[in-house]
């Protein structure tokens, strides 16, 4: 019964399906439970919720990101996913704390001072938080002066940066040098994206990271995660 | 997911009006300008019709004429082995695949043209059975390494043994025809069968300016006893086999395919036939026959209107290039008649895969590009959906200012059949083709052919294949 659950939370999880409402990437599955309701079953039933999130939820995020390298799926499939995780995970995080497992890390995400395009980091924060990771969202427009408190109030493992313009790009050199002047730079691992932005232009700054999409920036938080 | 048989027409280059002139004015051709007939059997049937005949020149009142075209179908089903590969033409649903035929084939790396053989022939079969937006499979190529009494049943059996869309071909001997027929009939099961629901299809031109050959006549007097579809298109080529004017050369065109329509069903009422255009232009410096100009996207986009004001299935010629090697221009100009005369409500596009060089060669990377160009064309068929659904009203209303649609339910239910995914296009940022070797088109072209040429292919049931061996003479294999 337990092994039958956690397949069919990992084979939701796959069709992104979040509750019985959705019809599911082929359609027809109206009126089937979804991860929502599959996730609590699976609670009431005495299931470990480590199970659930290692053999249902990240097993399913890895054939996800499987068909999405093979171009089968979409942006807008894999969001979907990683929305049926994030929402898994704000159902079992109670049970698993109690249990002893931790979440990955903490990361801030924040478009850049003077930037309003803040899609692809939304992507950003939606699959991190489906790779298990504490997202805290601080949205668009976002000054140097806010990310340096808000690091110094949360201790964030990571903190994500994004600009869409060129014209924007260098607010996050200043962000990364606010953060160095409050002594904070070494408290934490900086990541940046956005479309003019580039690896060069991640060491030329001074950050530690760069992705190039919402995939790669997961794995690049990951490595940094076990290089510290 | 390929998109066939949508409705076009949404494009309409000629008012009511000028069609009833282009009408009008080819009846007066019939009238009181006459074709010639150099067939006696086809002169025979026009003769036993009432037409006045005078020393091969048939005159035809328009009255007769229109009886005739009224005794053919207005729609053919034109049958794959599966299904889903029947094309069922008429109205104004497109389809978009292969036409011939050419003596060379261009390689598209070195390139350098040599002469087509068998085994191109079966290979272009095998390749366009793997493009999912090439609708049907008109035998493209004349093979070099076969005796002419042996040509119609190797082309025909190529085609039928290396993919299941429907084959049409042109053909070359009566003796071939019979063959074919009966090569047909063992693959559909019998006779009857080939009839009910014919797998193969014939195509002999009529000569412009209105003449019909003798040859071609006895060719379509002979397919229309058997009851096999047949196409009779005309190719009136602008100031010089035609008047140099789009409208006379639609004229031309229009009165020289009804005429074949009209034998066609003085030898057999009801015999599915196609109404045709291959008509072009020709470059009167040299007076080349040109297979790429913006003219012939019009006249064979034109001709969809007179095809469907008299209720007939429609041929059209469209698609090509007249580049030499995967460019930009065989990119544009295949692009851009193939679409007019989609948009037009064309029903069956034949030319639209594979040819370069005035249609005297083929290249195996074009067929992959115009699975392409035939792709997105279809889309734009399709047009925009507009009801409650496409609007979206709730969804917008749900996402709000300043949010966005990437995670909409709404935006995964519709984004893979709203929008046309190419399998061709570079659609990749510039470092990553960079770092892929900067492929252009023609090298990606390229490694398609061959991921569909050496996976396992279509191939015809094993004792099928041997009875068709066993019984028919002169296969190649």
């Amino acid at each position: 019964m337990t092994d039958d659950i956690i397949e069919q939370i990992k084979q939701n999880v796959i069709q992104g399906r979040m509750d019985k409402e959705d019809e599911g990437f082929d359609g027809g599955m109206v009126g089937q439970p979804g991860v929502k309701e599959l996730v609590q079953q699976a609670l009431d039933m005495g299931t470990d919720p480590r199970r659930m999130v290692t053999e249902g939820l990240t097993e399913a995020m890895s054939i996800v990101g499987e068909r999405f390298e093979a171009k089968d799926y979409f942006i807008p499939d894999m969001l979907a996913s990683a929305e049926t995780v994030g929402e898994a995970m704000d159902i079992l995080a109670p049970h698993l704390a109690k249990s002893g497992m931790a979440t990955k890390g903490k990361v801030i995400m924040a478009t850049v001072k003077g930037d309003l395009h803040d899609i692809g980091k939304n992507i950003v924060s939606i699959i991190l938080k489906g790779a298990g990771y504490e997202v805290n969202d601080m949205g668009a427009d976002v000054t140097p002066e806010r990310i340096v408190a808000i690091v110094t109030e949360e201790k964030p493992d990571f903190i994500g940066l994004s600009a869409l313009l060129t014209t924007t790009m260098m607010a996050m050199k200043e962000t990364i040098e606010s953060l160095a002047e409050a002594g904070l730079r070494d408290k934490v691992k900086v990541i940046i994206g956005g479309a003019p932005t580039s690896a060069e232009f991640a060491a030329e700054i001074g950050a530690d990271g760069y992705g190039a999409d919402a995939f790669q920036a997961v794995r690049v938080v990951e490595e940094l995660k076990q290089r510290s | 997911m390929a998109k066939k048989g949508l409705l076009g027409g949404s494009y309409k280059l000629l008012s009511e009006d000028d069609i009833a002139q282009i009408h009008d004015t080819s009846m007066r051709v019939f009238e009181e300008v006459g074709f010639q007939v150099n067939s006696d059997k086809a002169l025979a049937f026009f003769r036993g019709a009432g037409a006045e005949v005078d020393d091969h020149i048939v005159r035809l009142p328009r009255e007769k004429v229109m009886e005739l075209l009224a005794r053919a179908p207005s729609e053919v089903t034109l049958y794959g082995r599966q299904p889903e590969q029947n094309i069922t033409l008429g109205g104004a649903r497109v389809y978009a695949g292969t036409g011939g035929t050419a003596l060379n084939v261009i390689d598209s790396s070195s390139g350098e043209r040599r002469r087509a053989t068998l085994h191109d022939l079966k290979q272009i079969a095998k390749l366009v059975d793997g493009l999912e937006n090439i609708h049907f499979f008109l035998l493209p190529t004349y093979p070099s390494d076969v005796a002419v009494e042996n040509v119609d049943v190797n082309r025909f059996f190529a085609g039928l043994d290396n993919t299941s869309k429907h084959i049409m071909g042109g053909v070359y001997t009566l003796d071939g025809i019979r063959r074919v027929i009966r090569m047909a009939e063992i693959v559909a099961g019998s006779a009857d069968r080939l009839r009910q629901e014919p797998i193969i299809s014939m195509i002999i031109c009529i000569i412009s300016p209105l003449k019909i050959d003798r040859n071609y006549g006895d060719m379509i007097v002979a397919i229309a006893e058997e009851g096999i579809p047949i196409v009779v298109p005309a190719e009136p080529l602008c100031g010089a086999t035609s008047p140099v004017t789009l409208a006379g050369n639609l004229v031309v065109q229009n009165a020289d395919s009804l005429s074949g329509v009209c034998l066609t069903q003085l030898v057999n009422p009801g015999t599915p036939v196609l109404y045709g255009s291959v008509a072009t232009t020709t470059d009167l410096r040299d007076l080349k026959y040109l297979s790429g100009p913006i003219e012939m996207g019009l006249l064979n986009a034109a001709s969809a209107q007179m095809a469907q004001f008299y209720h007939l299935p429609y041929y059209a010629t469209a698609g090509m290039s007249d580049a030499k090697v995967i460019d930009a221009q065989c990119g544009y100009e295949s692009a851009l008649t193939g679409l007019l005369c989609a948009l037009g409500g064309a029903n069956f596009i034949h030319d639209a895969a594979g040819l370069l060089d005035f249609a005297l060669s083929v290249s195996y990377e074009k067929y992959v590009v115009d699975n392409e160009i035939i792709g997105m064309v279809m889309r734009a068929v399709e047009g925009i959906r507009v009801d409650e659904e496409t609007l979206a009203f709730d969804v917008i209303k749900q996402v709000g200012p300043a949010g966005h649609f990437v995670s909409s339910r709404h935006t995964r239910k519709h984004m893979r059949t709203e929008q046309y995914h190419p399998t061709l296009s570079e659609r990749e940022n510039f470092e990553v083709w960079e770092a892929d070797g900067k492929k252009d088109t023609g090298a990606r072209a390229r490694e398609r052919v061959r991921e569909i040429l050496f996976a396992p292919g279509y191939r015809l049931p094993e004792e099928v294949r041997k009875g068709i061996l066993e019984e028919i003479q002169g296969i190649i294999y």
